[in-house]
């Protein structure tokens, strides 16, 4: 059976999941258009957990842990796309470098943080040892950098890496709960994440180290995405879309999808990639 | 299609409650887009990440979605905790595992079903010395390894009064005292 498959018009969107549904919501300047949000990809049968974009093809990624499976489809309609069918067991938090080409991926069963090209080919295990609970996973391309986190209740912790599993390191330890999203905006080189145990939004940049606060008091974060000025979450129990400005550290908009269930993954949809161009780029 | 000026030209949604489908463009097929809580599918025929059960009963009798429980031994921060259909739990913590996380792991006794995180399941740790075969595995609900000849205690760490040598491996020895030079 071939699933619903809406093509997007030109111009930045918002994309999540709600379990068996890809939704997008336009983005215009810093609002939501609400009234043209739309299911991008009907996959009734799947529960799609992470999302990611990218910008060179257009295609959106995603892992759904009743397969288990990762796969993609464009944003320009088709099908979706199976890629990694085998040896997964809990594929969470999926991110991609498009400027390497690759993509990395968190499984919260066999505790490891893997990657491949983007076709599944070149497949290896990047870190497999102190992960407990892993789960977002996002990528600093023009740095050549991976962050990742884990909400293991006993020690949370949010991690960075090169790209190919070296010079791993503990970024944040302090002060943590269930930091389910992760999200890197390489205009402003901030890391920022959404807190489901301590109900904060909290922003820092990884080489200074200044972090802050960005939002507290919020309900039950799972995804986390950045544009501009904006941040995005997407809220279990709220089940809503909850819009964030940094700057003003406050929320100003929610979206409230027809469908009543929880959101999960959340990535935006650019028309343009970000420039820069990293080592994995050129070989 | 509402535009032929026909009475069945709308048909209503194959959805429960009378909630709303969409057709998919390319394909003609309908979704329901908005299935009661805890439903998912085409025609809400499946459960929602987090319920089990067979809404229409698709496979036999008809079970409502419930939530996967567990028996307390999931984490609600988990996705996937249990089988969509059979319930079948598949994040056990604690130290649990079994269909409903309902009992210990191996190398784990106590009662799953306790209430204090604590009081659940404890590592056997069986004495490697006094166990047979060296193992790590006891009895789910005594903590008991399996000990040894004369060798005795929950984890198999002691002799047997009169026998010595535990760590010789292959169980306690009589000491065989002479019975004119020791003290009793």
């Amino acid at each position: 059976t071939r699933p619903d498959v809406t093509p997007l018009p030109p111009g930045t969107h918002l994309l999540f999941s709600q379990s068996g549904k890809i939704e997008h919501v336009p983005l215009a300047g810093h609002g939501l258009e609400k009234t043209q949000a739309k299911a991008l990809l009907h996959i009734p049968d799947k529960v799609v957990i992470g999302l990611a974009f990218d910008c060179v093809e257009k295609m959106v990624y995603w892992t759904d842990i009743t397969g288990p499976s990762i796969s993609k489809a464009s944003l320009q309609g088709g099908e979706p796309i199976p890629i990694i069918l085998t040896d997964l067991e809990s594929p969470e938090g999926i991110a991609i470098d498009h400027l390497g080409r690759t993509m990395f991926w968190t499984d919260s069963i066999r505790d490891v943080i893997e990657v491949s090209s983007l076709d599944g080919n070149q497949r290896r295990v990047l870190i497999d040892t102190d992960l407990v609970n892993p789960r977002p996973i996002v990528t600093d391309s023009a740095h050549g950098y991976l962050y990742w986190a884990d909400w293991n209740r006993e020690a949370p912790k949010i991690e960075a890496a090169y790209m190919d599993g070296t010079n791993r390191r503990v970024l944040v330890k302090d002060d943590l709960g269930l930091p389910n999203g992760l999200t890197y905006d390489p205009q402003t080189s901030l890391l920022c994440w959404a807190d489901a145990g301590t109900h904060k939004v909290e922003c820092m940049n990884p080489s200074l180290g200044n972090r802050r606060k960005v939002v507290e008091g919020i309900q039950y974060p799972f995804g986390i995405a950045s544009y501009g000025k904006n941040l995005y979450y997407t809220d279990w129990r709220r089940e809503a879309v909850m819009v964030v400005d940094r700057p003003a550290e406050k929320n100003t908009d929610e979206f409230v999808p027809q469908k009543r269930s929880r959101l999960y993954g959340i990535a935006v949809a650019s028309v343009r990639c970000p420039a820069g161009q990293n080592y994995c780029s050129v070989n | 299609d509402a535009t032929l000026g026909t009475a069945s030209d709308c048909k209503p949604c194959p959805c429960p409650g009378g909630s709303s489908c969409a057709v998919v463009l390319n394909t003609m097929e309908v979704v329901c887009t908005n299935c009661p809580t805890g439903t998912a599918g085409k025609k809400c025929e499946l459960c929602d990440d987090g319920y089990f059960g067979d809404p229409l009963g698709r496979s036999g009798p008809l079970r409502v979605c419930r939530e996967c429980t567990c028996s307390n031994n999931i984490d609600p921060n988990a996705v996937g905790n249990c089988n969509r259909d059979t319930g079948e739990c598949l994040k056990c913590i604690y130290n649990t595992n079994g269909f409903f996380c309902d009992r210990c792991k191996d190398g784990f006794y106590g009662n799953a079903l306790a209430t204090n995180p604590a009081e659940k399941c404890k590592a056997c740790n069986c004495s490697p010395f006094g166990t047979v075969n060296k193992g790590t595995s006891c009895s789910q609900t005594t903590g008991q390894c399996t000990c040894l000849p004369h060798v005795e205690n929950r984890d198999c760490s002691a002799c047997s009064p009169g026998y010595f040598n535990l760590h010789s491996g292959l169980g306690c020895q009589r000491c065989d005292c002479s019975a004119v030079g020791s003290t009793n």
